[in-house]
């Protein structure tokens, strides 16, 4: 099997399973041609700006960045997590009203589209939402308390998505997806530290410590 | 396997195959019962679980619930499972024994509530689950010097290890803490050979060799061999009831069907927020109002860092290091106590963590996530009290099955708030004495214990000491619906322990 230059080379290893190799293939191309399909334009728009201050893919990545917000917006529609805050409505709702609070709040202070802002107002809103202090009290729009809960959820799915992606696991050096092949259920002959074994990817990206 | 005709009358239906359900299924069909075990989820293949954290999902809870109160807590994978193997599909396997102190503890401190009984009188079960699923642990137990582990503790992890030279740093006593999981393989009875641990890390998306002691390698098969039927697949919605009272049957749906079968008893096993709401929305057994009441978590406060060195917390048993030296700490300033176990995690898990537990943002953010391999962690699990504030009830909105959907309310009091401030002050100064940087605190809670508590009294409790319904006398709860409190250990142990203790109680009164 042949694969495109920017897969990682760890989907060929005998230490990945053929199902877990399976699902993260798919997962490559999982933005590819696909467009919004839960969310509405005016809401994916404000996501993907929101997407682009909270976690800034290039730092990472490179020019090789994931339609992060499209794999939010497909995710929504597929099964969830197994709980919602009670505060607010069903997911893919919950998530439609805080976006588009975000965009008449956009409209209403700054007089201009979400997507349309400078990154440091996106901030701004982001660290509002987290204080509480972002949110309208009117009917399908989300209340400030309610965009507090709301922005964990944001916080956790736009993670969760682009921790998923064998592209960013393989730059991070993650071999957790690693721990086991089909013919022989290997696991990690090792566990100490600064012994990666050969089939673990480098860790390309230095961190924060 | 046996299998049973929808018109036959089992002596016992079980519903829920998990650590309340399994145990206790065993028991009754090796005694000869006919013993049918309704299991919600589907039968799952061990060797085709996946480490992808967004696939895994499948071994977890996903019917929808709702969180509220000041402490919402997670479901899903935090405590719920679902699958031949309930929630221990998916648990961590840490297998702590409870602290005799915790089953008294209004006696100690004339806060909480005491159990029913005394330690001593659960600790043979104890000793009978350990010896039959494979629990792994040190020669010497630091806090117990009597006990005794058929298999060694696997290797320990960079966070294990670490977490031992902060115990060393800060003077707490540290061990091997016990593990649900072999080290070598085993020919488990009516099951076949489980392998030894390899050191895999995925415990919590299910272990595919079977050395994780589950219920699936171990009681289930029991049960089987023994004549009890397995049926998987099967969503009980109803419970059904004679004009005096007592129970007939229940019906579940299964591929879209609803199905009736009947029974001389009923075991409910279907954890503390199921079990509870099949009781609401059927308006049984809950002449005491405590039906849904007192829901508890334990207070499981994380402390995350970064060292020099290259760890990758994926890989290892997650959590070996254990000290109980907190569990009645001198300068406390709440009552009960709690556990400190090392924390290794897949990636997903960590980062959602962090992400529901900081407000980092861009580069900050970037850079923490970039930080995972350099990454240890250590967690507690701490006692948690009844409280009249937490509950579980039906909502006004209804699942796919037309069954309203569980809220559970969940608040820590001045207690829990105590117990997390202190745990959250020494976490830190140990992973600071260890040269661990960047420290980050996440305040969450696991696990769920409570809402169908046993007790002596009728007007206060929902089941005897023994787990039978005040109410319906051929109506049993196997789960941790019955703690009348948390208690510090991870809930599992127990579980299986009063499992087996109630079979025997339904097989004597």
């Amino acid at each position: 099997m042949t694969y495109p230059s920017d897969t990682p080379p760890f989907l060929a290893s005998d230490h990945l399973s053929r199902r877990t190799h399976d699902i993260l293939t798919a997962r490559l191309e999982e933005d590819a041609s696909a467009v919004p399909r839960t969310l509405s334009t005016t809401a994916f728009t404000v996501l993907e700006r929101l997407v682009s201050v909270l976690l800034p893919q290039e730092d990472i990545l490179g020019q090789q960045t994931l339609n992060l917000a499209l794999r939010v917006d497909m995710a929504l529609s597929g099964p969830r997590d197994g709980w919602r805050f009670a505060e607010l409505p069903p997911d893919i709702q919950a998530w439609e009203q805080a976006l588009l609070t975000l965009s008449d709040l956009s409209i209403s202070q700054f007089d201009r589209p979400f997507s349309q802002l400078e990154d440091n107002a996106v901030e701004i809103f982001l660290d509002g939402m987290g204080e509480g202090k972002v949110g309208l009290d009117a009917p399908r729009r989300l209340t400030p308390p309610q965009m507090q809960k709301w922005a964990l959820d944001l916080r956790a799915d736009v993670i969760e998505c682009f921790l998923a992606d064998p592209r960013v696991q393989d730059r991070l050096g993650m071999s957790a997806n690693l721990n086991g092949g089909d013919e022989r259920f290997q696991g990690f002959e090792t566990v100490q530290a600064n012994e990666r074994e050969d089939f673990e990817p480098v860790t390309k990206i230095s961190s924060a410590a | 396997m046996k299998t049973y005709a929808e018109t036959d009358i089992l002596d016992v239906i079980v519903i829920g195959s998990g650590a309340g359900g399994a145990p206790l299924a065993a028991r009754l069909a090796q005694a000869g019962k006919s013993v049918l075990v309704l299991e919600a989820g589907p039968k799952f293949t061990p060797a085709h679980y996946t480490s992808d954290e967004i696939e895994a999902r499948e071994i977890y809870w996903l019917n929808e619930r709702l969180s509220g109160g000041r402490n919402p807590q997670p479901f899903g994978g935090n405590n719920s499972g679902t699958g031949v193997g309930g929630s221990l599909l998916h648990y961590g396997a840490f297998l702590p024994r409870p602290d005799a102190r915790d089953f008294q503890l209004h006696t100690e401190t004339g806060r909480s509530v005491d159990w029913p009984f005394r330690y001593e009188e659960l600790l043979p079960y104890i000793e009978e689950v350990e010896a039959f699923i494979g629990v792994s642990g040190p020669a010497q137990y630091p806090w117990d010097s009597s006990r005794q582990y058929a298999y060694a503790p696997p290797p320990a992890n960079p966070a294990a290890i670490k977490m031992r030279e902060a115990c060393d740093a800060v003077g707490l006593r540290h061990a091997d803490g016990p593990t649900a999981l072999i080290t070598r393989s085993f020919n488990q009875p009516h099951f076949g050979e489980r392998k030894g641990c390899v050191s895999c890390g995925a415990c919590h998306q299910g272990c595919r060799n079977g050395a994780k002691s589950g219920t699936d390698n171990t009681w289930l098969p029991l049960a089987v061999a023994y004549g009890a039927e397995i049926r998987p697949g099967c969503f009980v919605h109803t419970i059904e009831t004679d004009q005096a009272g007592r129970v007939t049957g229940v019906v579940y749906k299964q591929n879209g069907q609803d199905i009736r079968q009947r029974c001389e008893k009923l075991v409910l096993s279907a954890g503390a927020v199921e079990t509870a709401r099949l009781l609401l929305h059927n308006g049984l057994a809950n002449s005491s109002g405590q039906v849904g009441e007192n829901y508890m978590t334990h207070i499981s406060t994380q402390i995350w860092g970064e060292i020099d060195q290259e760890v990758r917390p994926n890989r290892g048993y997650p959590s070996l290091t254990i000290t109980e030296d907190m569990m009645r700490p001198k300068d406390a300033d709440f009552a009960g106590g709690y556990l400190i176990q090392s924390l290794g995690m897949m990636p997903l898990t960590w980062a959602s963590n962090i992400a529901r537990g900081s407000t980092r943002r861009g580069a900050d953010l970037v850079r923490t996530l970039a930080g995972y391999n350099r990454s240890i962690g250590m967690g507690i699990h701490g006692d948690c009290m009844p409280s009249p504030e937490n509950r579980v009830v039906l909502s006004d909105e209804k699942d796919s099955f037309g069954i309203p959907k569980p809220l559970i309310t969940h608040s820590y009091g001045p207690n829990e708030l105590a117990m997390h401030a202190h745990a959250s002050r020494l976490l830190t100064r140990m992973w600071q004495a260890i040269g661990a940087r960047d420290l980050r605190i996440l305040d969450r809670a696991a696990h769920m214990m409570g809402t169908a508590r046993m007790g002596k009294d009728s007007g206060s409790a929902v089941v005897t000491p023994y787990g039978q319904s005040f109410d319906i006398d051929n109506l049993w709860i196997s789960d941790h619906s019955t703690f009348p409190s948390a208690t510090a250990a991870n809930p599992a142990l127990t579980i299986m322990a009063l499992s087996l203790r109630t079979a025997d109680a339904m097989l004597t009164h």
